[in-house]
């Protein structure tokens, strides 16, 4: 089913908003240091609600709670697909997995950060079947404990993970196959059991996982994160049970000392901390969306092409669901004489999809260091920069996931109650014309939030770019305004493809 | 995978309109015409140069052993003219490792539609191919087809066994290793204890 896209008229108020704010930032003196004392919530400082958190998040049978309950739906998903009725609008396998979990996990980020890493049910099971234990700490010996080699201590692996993902999901249709949905469920958990089972605390988690990783990327957006109540006491801590665990509490998976922390990209928001501080000094806040990434996150090499790999691929996302789309992909196809399920024409166009946002941004870091004077290494250019890049990838994706989210999820509730899709038959064209007639959400509220999300996540990337040039030059200021350009174009020129591809009519899985 | 037993049930008339050679991202939708008593079909609808086509399966989940029909129409953008040819239809396994193809039969135009009927008789992944030539231009459109339920069992007990082999031998190799240093332990206690009452 062909749904339409953003009306001319938001996009029209996006661009003049994305020139006036382009207006600000050549205007502007550039911010060259702040001090990083951000303002901050405690979120069991909240009036009524805040020790009702507390409780629940202080103790490990509540998470126990929710992973089970997590585990226990990954395992109906499993059934459901290898059991199951193979009309993908009809299993849960499919609906739950495609529309509403993997749209929705990426919109969770906006309010809960990286929650949904903490009830994780293939990371659940993993620990139940390794670890044996529903919770606590589990036996040392359950694992080889090996560390993680160094030539894949980093986020690479996930890259590569988040690839083939989506060239499972969009080349080889994951999406429409109950069956396959199921095998690649059960593949993963196989990955995180092995990982686990073989190398120290859960480097699956911190280096393979591509949904894991994506969450913590986005996660230094997002407004809430878990942090000290006060750093004075970690300053103090001796013991670090953050770090090292406690006789009953894990330590941190992914090898966090809560003192030091500054950025959310690899906490899986656990709560081991939470519960093995001896002083209770770790709990959730609230801060302004964005300050993290735009003040305090760390550039490194990895995570810069994890970000680009972002950007590129949710891009991608939005093109393949374009009429144009196919006819490009038969065409090329023809040329090359690929047949059946041309997946080689399909590789073909989504690595060229990924180079060209990667070429442009090189471009880019390219002229601006020859602006800066080529004082600056261009691998550190590279890597700062790409922070700024990030917003635009977070909008686009939420902004995309929302149309799957609101468009595909209707008629979910009748597969929550016929799971594997007993006795039913494929959907048909009145329902399909009558679901495409009455969507979740009114269209024009769904054009709104696209727009709105738009224009956030470019003035997101002006406000990052804002704060981290100066950085980037040894004398703290850029040389001349006319260093904001290269990234000003970059940004604009991705935000206006991410606006062009909201506006075309796009092909939803049903 | 063996495709031998294919039969061919359908058999048509002919004639000749202009297209270009495409081939159809095979990427199905089942569907059900609410109008429409017959069973689930497959279908996939394609824009190929100056044609609509239209492909579909019936059933949509065939069975090894049942009986089932492909149906091609293709018709002009400009003036909705069905093309009128004569369509080849092969099928071969749809996997990495096979390149085995048979020919199902070379169909003509039966009222606007190319039919074409099959059994198989083993279950797999399979793609049928619809060629025709047209101004000299080839022409081939490729579909995907599932015959019988993919087997359940195997995912699952395939997971469990290498999960179970993996835990057994890290819980085995791990369990060796404490009693290795457990005894070296042991063994270093009691020498150093034989050294302490050693008096030359």
């Amino acid at each position: 089913m062909v749904h339409p896209g953003l009306s001319a008229g938001w996009v029209l108020v996006v661009l003049v908003s994305m020139i006036l704010l382009s207006v600000w930032l050549m205007r502007s003196v550039p911010v060259a240091t702040r001090s990083v004392n951000l303002p901050v919530i405690s979120i069991f400082n909240l009036p009524f609600v805040g020790k009702i958190i507390q409780r629940i998040i202080s103790r490990p049978a509540v998470i126990t709670m929710l992973r089970i309950f997590a585990a226990a739906t990954f395992l109906l998903v499993i059934a459901a697909g290898l059991f199951g009725t193979q009309v993908a609008e009809r299993n849960i396998a499919t609906t739950l997995t495609w529309t509403l979990w993997w749209s929705g996990v990426v919109i969770s980020v906006f309010f809960v950060g990286s929650a949904w890493c903490a009830i994780c049910p293939w990371d659940a099971i993993a620990t139940w079947l390794v670890r044996r234990r529903l919770w606590k700490k589990g036996s040392a010996i359950s694992s080889f404990n090996i560390r993680v080699p160094k030539v894949i201590r980093n986020i690479w692996p996930a890259l590569i993970m988040f690839v083939v993902l989506t060239w499972l999901e969009l080349g080889y249709g994951v999406t429409t196959s109950p069956y396959a949905t199921a095998l690649l469920a059960l593949l993963i958990v196989v990955l995180a059991t092995i990982s686990l089972a073989v190398y120290e605390r859960k480097a699956f988690c911190r280096y393979f996982c591509a949904v894991g990783r994506t969450l913590g990327a986005y996660g230094g957006i997002a407004p809430i994160a878990l942090r000290p109540i006060d750093n004075a006491v970690c300053a103090n801590c001796k013991t670090l049970e953050c770090y090292n665990g406690s006789n009953d509490i894990e330590p941190c998976p992914t090898h966090l000392v809560m003192g030091s922390l500054k950025q959310n990209t690899y906490c899986t928001s656990c709560g081991a901390c939470t519960q093995s501080c001896p002083y209770q000094n770790i709990n959730w806040q609230i801060r302004n969306i964005g300050d993290e990434i735009t003040y305090s996150a760390r550039p490194h090499w990895d995570e810069s092409w994890f970000i680009l790999g972002l950007l590129s691929l949710t891009m991608f996302h939005g093109f393949t669901m374009m009429p144009y789309w196919e006819d490009w992909m038969r065409q090329l196809a023809y040329m090359i004489g690929d047949s059946g399920r041309i997946l080689t024409s399909f590789s073909i166009g989504m690595a060229v999809a990924m180079f060209i946002p990667v070429l442009l941004y090189s471009a880019c870091i390219t002229w601006l260091q020859y602006i800066t004077g080529k004082q600056e290494n261009w691998r550190r250019i590279f890597s700062a920069m790409a922070l700024s890049i990030l917003p635009l990838a977070f909008a686009y994706h939420i902004a995309h996931n929302l149309s799957h989210l609101v468009r595909e999820s209707q008629g979910f509730i009748s597969v929550v109650f016929n799971p594997f899709g007993t006795n039913t038959l494929p959907l048909s064209t009145h329902e399909i014309h009558m679901r495409h007639l009455n969507p979740v959400v009114d269209n024009n509220i769904v054009f709104a939030l696209q727009a709105i999300l738009i224009l956030f996540g470019f003035w997101m990337a002006l406000k990052i770019l804002r704060y981290r040039l100066p950085q980037i030059s040894t004398s703290g200021k850029p040389e001349s305004r006319l260093a904001f350009m290269p990234m000003l174009v970059f940004i604009s020129l991705m935000s206006i493809i991410n606006l062009w591809l909201l506006m075309q009519p796009m092909i939803m899985r049903m | 995978m063996n495709i031998n037993t294919i039969l061919v049930m359908t058999s048509l008339l002919f004639v000749t309109f202009n297209s270009f050679a495409h081939h159809v991202l095979g990427r199905p939708s089942y569907s059900l015409g609410e109008d429409s008593n017959t069973p689930p079909s497959m279908q996939v609808e394609t824009q190929i140069g100056e044609y609509y086509v239209t492909y579909m399966a019936f059933p949509a989940f065939p069975k090894p052993g049942d009986s089932g029909r492909v149906n091609l129409y293709a018709s002009r953008i400009d003036n909705g003219l069905p093309f009128n040819g004569k369509v080849r239809f092969k099928v071969r396994d749809d996997s990495f490792f096979s390149s085995k193809e048979e020919i199902l039969g070379v169909q003509n135009i039966d009222d606007g539609v190319y039919r074409q009927g099959f059994v198989f008789k083993d279950a797999g992944d399979y793609i049928v191919t619809a060629e025709f030539e047209s101004n000299g231009e080839p022409y081939v459109i490729d579909f995907p087809l599932r015959i019988g339920e993919p087997f359940p069992i195997g995912p699952i007990g395939l997971t469990i066994f290498v999960i179970s082999l993996l835990l057994l031998f890290v819980n085995i190799t791990q369990r060796k290793r404490l009693a290795h240093v457990k005894a070296s332990q042991h063994h270093q206690k009691d020498s150093n204890e034989q050294s302490a009452g050693y008096k030359p």
